[in-house]
């Protein structure tokens, strides 16, 4: 006899999304699926028709906890729809935004599991080491790109100024003595997961890993061709939980995928593991690689080099593509400039989205207390991942789907 | 307090030449804010800098005292310093900052110290502002038209401007130009009519001339930062100074004029209401 558990909202997430899962007479699930009930940003419709310097301006309001990210992938989707190649320090000034904005959010979500492995006699020395490590990363993100939430300074062409002298040898020394903070802070996360005995093989699933970059995200990566969408009904094999699900189902090579920390470690760093630990464990090994090359930058920026690429706004209807590897998987924005210098296109196929089709389907096989522990290890942020519109309230059908279509 | 709120009032100047050379009266802005540097109590300064026309000050990040004596002197025009003051706490990394406002400038800044919204992590770095008595502001186009067309010269001869003995007065490289200052009014900003801070009430120090002999300034020390560091500069050498009881035309005439701005400001303001117009206090 098959019972259903649903978790709505499921919690220590960003956003809200629905865990439901079929289980048998021992507990087991069968059959997991994970759905967003966060209602939806439509910034993709806002920006379209508006000058292209806007997009950036209004996408990175889609959330708090990725405004970096989506920046970023917003102004290169635009450099590469006008063709513009920016100057080599503003390329190394917005890596350096990613990795210290990636830092600060990966230490977010320790925080979000700290309850679920973080001894009581540990817990203040914990979330302590969060907020130190939080501060200085965002510390840096204020002074590179202007404000650490809603970044000012990242700009179609570039970046809008360089920063001092002053400012690049005092991120250069915080950041060095953040090092030995984060080694602590790494090995008591890795060391409190590694402990929490975790079922052998939790989460573990076989979908191909989609990762375009170990740090920053690479646009060349991104094959249009072999991207598909498909809607929340055909997918969800269940009618009511198809019309409630509000993103749609983005596949890769007509199948869905893994993005985050773990599937760049895979495919870039050659990691094996596979299943909750093993993202958990390559989410902080990863805060580590973030802020080694946070600090290389820095040694290597040329505080008086141009930041900012002259360019004509003009643009050819090119589909540009912007790929960022944001702390919870590949983020990419893509943007067509018409020659008066609107936006004629944009769409945003974000980290989560990639994920959402894979965390339900990873928590079968074990008892369904363990699905919260599954879905919080892809560190599942919901908030940019939704794109359907209920636009019929009686029968909560998605009834204008060309809302999502490409 | 017609004043407003203050610990001392001194006449002083800087001590340093090179100081006097181009300060507009006693130096003291200048040398406040390069002591204060020195001393790292500072990491840098936004000043009203040179721009690209003359007498339209830009502001600068001054993380010299080279760079804020480059800044010395009074301009009658306004430069936003506020604006860049967020580039100093961002792109500059300071986390001290200081610098010069003028009272309404000053009103400003202490309001985002209240109420952040904006300027998060920017309050809290601003450590020191030295204030300029302020009677009055000219756009830069008010300057070029009174300037060209009531004393028949231009800005790009003036090498100094100067406000006392109730004219604006130009210097040129060979003669000394004046007006009545009343044949200015009108040209400043509309706001100076209803603004009711003379000596800039809110900074931490303020300065200006009147009060005070030539070549010196009359100082109020009005908050422990500000009474500190000029007592630490006095101590250091850097400004020498006499007892407002011993200078002409002594603290009087400041009140005098605060008094006159207050007043009518009031007017402007009751006029202003009157008319249903809006008004910011």
């Amino acid at each position: 006899m098959s019972e259903k558990i649903v978790i709505s909202p499921t919690s220590r997430q960003e956003g809200h999304a629905e865990l439901v899962m079929e289980v048998d007479d021992e507990g087991i699930v069968t059959k997991g699926r994970y759905l967003s009930i966060t209602p939806v940003r439509g910034l993709e419709k806002m920006v379209t028709g508006k000058a292209a310097e806007t997009a950036p301006v209004l996408c990175q309001r889609i959330c708090g906890v990725c405004p970096v990210p989506h920046t970023l992938a917003s102004v290169e989707a635009l450099d590469d729809s006008l063709n513009i190649e920016i100057p080599e320090a503003a390329k190394l000034l917005r890596e350096l935004t990613l990795c210290a904005s990636n830092v600060n959010s990966h230490a977010i979500h320790h925080f979000l599991i700290a309850t679920d492995f973080v001894p009581e006699n540990l817990f203040a020395a914990a979330v302590d080491s969060v907020s130190e490590i939080r501060k200085v990363s965002q510390y840096v993100v204020d002074m590179v790109a202007g404000e650490g939430i809603h970044p000012s300074d990242v700009r179609v062409g570039g970046m809008a100024s360089n920063i001092s002298e002053l400012a690049r040898k005092k991120l250069y020394a915080r950041l060095k003595a953040l090092v030995p903070k984060v080694n602590a802070h790494v090995d008591l996360m890795e060391g409190l997961i590694l402990d929490k005995d975790l079922p052998k093989g939790l989460g573990a699933i076989d979908q191909p890993v989609f990762a375009s970059d170990k740090i920053y995200g690479n646009r060349d990566f991104f094959d249009f061709d072999r991207f598909t969408e498909v809607m929340p009904e055909s997918w969800y094999g269940d009618e009511e939980i198809g019309k409630k699900a509000c993103s749609t189902i983005p596949l890769y090579d007509g199948i869905n995928v893994e993005a985050g920390p773990r599937a760049r470690a895979a495919k870039f760093g050659g990691f094996t593991g596979k299943g909750v630990v093993a993202q958990h464990l390559t989410r902080a090994q990863e805060m580590k690689t973030y802020l080694s090359r946070a600090i290389e930058i820095l040694d290597e920026l040329n505080t008086s080099a141009p930041t900012l690429a002259d360019y004509d706004l003009r643009g050819t209807s090119k589909l540009g593509v912007g790929a960022i590897e944001a702390p919870r998987g590949l983020d990419i924005h893509l943007a067509q400039v018409g020659n008066d210098g609107k936006t004629e296109f944009y769409s945003a196929l974000v980290p989560t989205t990639w994920n959402i089709p894979t965390m339900g389907p990873a928590t079968e096989g074990f008892h369904h207390e363990f699905g919260p522990h599954v879905i919080r290890a892809y560190d599942p942020c919901l908030s940019c991942a939704t794109h359907v519109m209920v636009v019929d309230d009686e029968d909560k059908s998605v009834v204008k789907n060309e809302m999502v279509r490409l | 307090m017609v004043l407003g709120t203050y610990k001392e009032a001194i006449s002083a100047r800087a001590t340093d030449k090179a100081i006097q050379k181009v300060s507009q009266d006693g130096g003291i802005v200048t040398a406040l804010l390069s002591y204060a540097l020195d001393e790292k109590i500072i990491e840098g300064a936004v000043v009203a800098g040179p721009g690209d026309k003359a007498f339209k000050p830009e502001p600068l990040v001054a993380l010299t005292s080279d760079e804020i004596i480059s800044a010395a002197g009074t301009k009658y025009t306004f430069s936003p310093n506020v604006w860049a003051l967020k580039n100093a706490v961002r792109q500059y990394g300071l986390e001290k900052v200081g610098t010069v406002a003028i009272p309404c400038q000053l009103q400003g800044i202490r309001k985002t110290q209240s109420y952040p919204f904006a300027t998060r992590f920017l309050a809290d770095k601003i450590s020191l502002i030295v204030g300029i008595f302020c009677m009055e502001n000219f756009p830069y186009a008010s300057l070029e038209t009174f300037i060209s067309e009531k004393m028949k010269s231009s800005l790009d001869l003036t090498e100094k401007m100067d406000i006392g003995m109730g004219k604006f007065i130009t210097t040129t490289q060979d003669d000394e130009l004046s007006i009545p200052l009343k044949e200015t009014h009108g040209y400043e900003q509309a706001g100076c009519n209803i603004c009711k801070d003379y000596t800039a009430e809110l900074s931490d120090v303020s300065t200006g001339s009147v009060g005070s002999p030539n070549g010196w300034s009359t100082v109020l020390t009005r908050t422990d930062t500000g009474a500190s560091l000029f007592s630490q500069a006095v101590e250091a050498g850097i400004i020498e100074t006499k007892s407002m009881d011993d200078v002409k035309p002594g603290l009087g005439l400041l009140e005098k004029l605060s008094n006159s701005k207050k007043s009518s400001a009031d007017k402007e303001i009751t006029k202003r209401v009157d008319m249903g117009l809006p008004v910011p206090f």
